[in-house]
């Protein structure tokens, strides 16, 4: 242990690399606003100064090469999904979604009679957390972006995945 | 309020305090009879004395201005698709479709461009204002489109409704009369398949493209998948 022995001041912590990424990654999640509905008007109260999405390191962006996070507010038209598929694609590595309210989840309301309308978001890009209600509140979404930060934690980018 | 009208008044309370009340309901001076029957209630509550009796000749009852006032009433009351019927009959014999004009005029599509011109120009009607189209599936194979036409210089409106059939749903754009009418045949292309002809930019206005099908005729399928997106089919569970 020579090399390294009293050689920190008390302010140095010493933790993986590894959990130290998953760590920052997962306390600022930058997310892409991506409202297609009323869940949107949610989603910006979320954001708003009461329930400040900032507390737990979120803030949105306008452009999706700059957001880490996809929250999908709002039900999804034939005709959005291919916008939808588009901008997702543009996200750069690491990305996630976040499928907001009963629409971008399973098409909701539109499930019987919306010929038009996607039956849930994750017919077209994977989706990690499945926020439901119609819309859901600010608390409900979150709770589920608290979930996703406790994903993220999890992960292990450095380490090699076993087969 | 004249004297004969006050002798008539006193003969229908009197006629009405003997048990005849259908001689004063069926009276045809809505003010005659209003203050009959308040005079009545008001003789049985003891507020007032019953008039004398008097015979009154058929001479000194006022028939004639009466029944100018209703001849003037009945002129008013000439609806507006009752008008624009009378006048259409003129100009166009043989485009109207249906027989009782109370709510709608039913119209042929053959000449809907030329009396849809006439319709704005004509300084008695003056429709200068769409207010609406819409396209509606009748069943039987018959599409509707509708038009809401409104005047602003006489504050009135019409309703006028156009029938095809679905294999030959072809009727005339009103765009270049009414500018509105771009937009709202565009969306009833889109929903229905009814195409306007001539209409300067005949798209669909909702749906993509390259969708297919119209969705609002009563026969539409669902596609079974959207650029590779699966449209499930199964909602057994939900219904």
């Amino acid at each position: 242990m020579g090399l390294f022995t009293n050689k920190f001041q008390d302010n140095i912590i010493v933790e993986k690399l590894d959990n130290l990424l998953s760590w920052g990654r997962s306390t600022s999640p930058w997310f892409f606003q991506f409202g297609t509905a009323c869940c949107a008007i949610e989603m910006m109260a979320a954001a708003a100064s009461r329930h400040d999405l900032k507390r737990i390191g979120m803030i949105p962006r306008s452009s999706p090469r700059q957001a880490d996070v996809m929250i999908v507010a709002g039900t999804v038209t034939m005709k959005m999904a291919i916008r939808v598929k588009k901008l997702y694609e543009q996200m750069a590595d690491p990305k996630y979604v976040v499928a907001m309210g009963s629409c971008a989840t399973s098409g909701g309301p539109y499930w019987q009679h919306g010929y038009h309308v996607l039956k849930g978001v994750d017919l077209v890009i994977p989706v990690d957390v499945y926020v439901p209600g119609c819309p859901p509140r600010p608390e409900s979404l979150i709770e589920g972006l608290l979930k996703l930060q406790e994903q993220i934690l999890e992960e292990r980018p450095l380490t090699r995945k076993m087969a | 309020m004249t004297e004969n009208q006050q002798k008539l008044i006193d003969e229908l309370v009197n006629k009405g305090l003997d048990g005849d009340m259908d001689a004063v309901n069926a009276h045809q001076d809505r003010m005659v009879r209003a203050k009959a029957k308040s005079m009545i209630m008001k003789i049985q509550k003891g507020i007032l004395k019953r008039p004398p009796l008097k015979k009154i000749s058929p001479e000194e009852v006022p028939n004639g201005d009466i029944v100018q006032n209703q001849e003037k009433k009945e002129n008013k009351q000439e609806s507006t698709s009752a008008k624009v019927v009378r006048k259409l009959l003129e100009k166009f014999p043989n485009e109207i479709e249906n027989e009782e004009f109370d709510s709608h005029i039913q119209l042929k599509p053959d000449k809907w461009f030329e009396i849809a011109t006439w319709l704005k120009s004509e300084p008695e009607l003056f429709f200068d204002s769409l207010q609406c189209q819409m396209g509606i599936d009748v069943q039987d194979d018959i599409l509707e489109s509708r038009y809401n036409l409104h005047s602003m210089k006489h504050n009135h409106y019409v309703e006028l409704r156009i029938a095809v059939s679905r294999s030959n749903a072809k009727i005339p754009s009103v765009e270049k009369i009414w500018r509105v009418a771009d937009w709202f045949e565009r969306e009833t292309y889109d929903m229905l398949g009814i195409e306007y002809i001539g209409h300067s930019d005949l798209r669909r206005i909702l749906l993509p493209d390259d969708w297919e099908g119209w969705p609002l005729r009563k026969d539409y399928q669902e596609q079974e998948t959207y650029h590779g997106i699966i449209v499930p089919k199964m909602k057994e569970g939900w219904e």
